[in-house]
């Protein structure tokens, strides 16, 4: 990571940047490290070359960001794409346009702390892993967290299931009514269609140690590009905040239908994106 | 009032037996292993050797009386035999706490390891004292210093006229320290895995010392995490004590070590997974916290490299605490 970063310290880091990772409350330490390894100088520099990049490339649209409130909160999004680029375009919203500026911190499937390197980038850029303890930490220190509740299922969502919720874990909501945090219900349009997969490779995935192994059908033509992800635009869309009130350790049934009014939100913010957008592309 | 110290040959129960004396207590050191030559501040303290599992460590109790109890004499190294890492720390430990009780010493302190929680990607931010002890699955070889925490917690609540704390310090570091931890950094090039930096925890085995006296000194019994300054990346461990990186690819590194080096195959996975305790719970109950910030307990690993390199530890050099 030396090299890395020493090679873009000189590329200047863009001002909302800089304004919303400052302004994330942290534990940061005199070595410039969270507990979790977040590092807010790598931060800056990691998200402005996101920004330079796939800004451009993704275009996103973004609706209702007046909805996000200040303080602790549950941004709960759909998830799609087979790589994270949906992630990474909620964040850079959330700095670029979030009133005021915000660094999120997004909770990450359980395969990404054993892969080399991108454990590492992730860290860094203030993931962390997708634990209850994790959460409880974060939320108690008023961040804004990132979960898509259908992790790798949503993750490698085949495109003949896009757009299609698949079933959100209960975690995400007993930590809100533990911890009073209002859920913000996210829509991303446009990520489920960018990286195409008509088939999840199983074995090769465990083999390889990975959550799954998209296939896709334009590999005959593209070879490795097909997994490049396609310019499709983005329409990042924020609800109302959803406030819930209950026992945390409630029966599995009745959390169910708390979950449920949330991926009800979300369905209706993806119904009308897809509605409204002229195309896949524009 | 006299204290009773086990694991005498080493770097930190000498490190404590210069706390304690400065607090004006009388102290009795105890090793299974020959105890070096004792100067300076220590010459004169009263030191027996004695396997912990036999009889020989009744007499230590049968000659004097002691306050205290100090048990820092756990094994880790991993080239003893796992039969005699068994009989010392298992069987060792069970007779000493039984010696303790029946001659009525009223505290005892047990030094466990934060290796037995165990370094994994499934590990949240920060470990506390409850959360499960995942070393186990993956390498049954460190058995033994799992039974011994799980039986000195439970102990501490099956005698509570013993007033027992075990602490689960993180890495020990320090220049009187030789353990597996300390040597990794003395060496020239330092390794890390590719593609990993976990954060990590050091404490000088003068902070953990004054915890000791500190948990000596206190009332509270259960079990403590001891974690000293802050977290770091391992790269920015290596820099700070002024070593070169060595970058092995992480798909070989458990196999070569396997098979080729006596380093504890356990250990690799601190270099890839975090395992960032917390000692809040600690801090609360002795009023302790550590005096070093992490790049003076570093630095002065820093200041024993050249001696490392220039000397193979042996000779007059005091025999190596060795607490893996």
């Amino acid at each position: 990571m030396g090299i890395f970063e020493q090679a873009l310290r000189r590329a200047s880091v863009s001002p909302e940047v800089e304004e919303a990772v400052d302004a994330a409350p942290n534990r940061v330490n005199e070595f410039g490290y969270d507990p979790w390894g977040f590092s807010p100088s790598f931060a800056k520099i990691g998200y402005t070359i996101a920004k330079r990049t796939l800004l451009p490339w993704f275009r996103p649209e973004v609706h209702g960001i007046e909805h996000v409130p200040s303080g602790r909160v549950l941004l709960i999004a759909n998830h799609s794409g087979q790589l994270p680029f949906d992630g990474v375009v909620i964040a850079l919203v959330m700095m670029l346009h979030g009133k005021p500026p915000r660094a999120i911190r997004a909770m990450v499937e359980r395969a990404f702390p054993s892969m080399p390197f991108v454990n590492e980038v992730m860290m860094r850029g203030g993931a962390v892993l997708g634990d209850p303890v994790n959460c409880r930490n974060l939320l108690e220190d008023d961040q804004a967290i990132l979960v898509f509740p259908e992790g790798a299922r949503g993750g490698g969502k085949l495109w003949k299931n896009r757009y299609q919720l698949q079933a959100f874990g209960r975690g995400f909501m007993r930590l809100a009514l533990q911890t009073k945090t209002p859920i913000v219900p996210v829509s991303v349009v446009g990520g489920e269609e960018s990286i195409i997969s008509v088939y999840n490779a199983k074995r090769l995935a465990k083999l390889l140690g990975m959550p799954y192994v998209p296939i896709s059908p334009l590999l005959p033509v593209l070879g490795p590009l097909a997994l490049a992800p396609m310019p499709v635009k983005f329409h990042v869309r924020f609800g109302a905040p959803l406030h819930f009130e209950g026992p945390p350790d409630d029966e599995d049934t009745r959390i169910d239908d708390k979950v449920e009014r949330v991926k009800d939100a979300i369905r209706a913010q993806i119904a009308t994106d897809r509605a409204t957008r002229k195309g896949i592309f524009r | 009032m006299t204290v009773l110290v086990t694991g005498f040959a080493g770097g930190l129960a000498r490190e404590v037996a210069r706390a304690l004396r400065r607090a004006g207590r009388e102290v009795v050191g105890v090793d299974y292993r020959p105890i070096p030559q004792l100067e300076g501040d220590l010459e004169g303290v009263e030191t027996h050797r004695a396997q912990y599992h036999k009889t020989a460590i009744d007499d230590v109790f049968r000659r004097r009386r002691y306050e205290a109890v100090l048990h820092l004499g756990r094994v880790g190294n991993l080239s003893e035999r796992m039969q005699k890492r068994f009989d010392l720390n298992v069987m060792g430990t069970r007779r000493l706490f039984a010696s303790a009780k029946s001659y009525g010493v009223r505290r005892l302190v047990v030094l466990s390891t934060f290796h037995v929680y165990g370094a994994s990607p499934a590990n949240h931010t920060p470990i506390s004292e409850e959360d499960p002890l995942r070393a186990g699955p993956d390498f049954p070889e460190i058995a033994d210093a799992i039974q011994l925490d799980a039986m000195a917690t439970q102990w501490a609540f099956q005698h509570p006229e013993v007033g027992l704390a075990v602490l689960r310090p993180t890495n020990v570091v320090g220049a009187a320290i030789d353990n597996t931890m300390s040597r990794l950094l003395r060496r020239e090039r330092v390794p890390k895995l590719l593609g990993f930096n976990p954060m990590t925890q050091f404490i000088h085995a003068r902070d953990l010392a004054e915890a000791i006296v500190a948990a000596m000194n206190g009332t509270e019994r259960g079990v403590f995490n001891v974690a000293g300054a802050t977290a770091i990346p391992w790269d920015t461990a290596i820099d700070i004590v002024g070593a070169r990186r060595l970058p092995v690819p992480g798909s070989i590194a458990m196999a070569a070590v396997r098979a080729f080096s006596t380093f504890p195959a356990y250990l690799v996975n601190f270099l890839k997974y975090p395992c960032v305790i917390t000692d809040g719970a600690f801090r609360k109950a002795f009023g302790w916290r550590p005096a070093l910030d992490m790049r003076a307990t570093l630095e002065d690993v820093r200041r024993t490299r050249r001696v490392e390199e220039g000397s193979s530890a042996s000779g007059s050099e005091s025999a190596p605490q060795r607490t893996s």
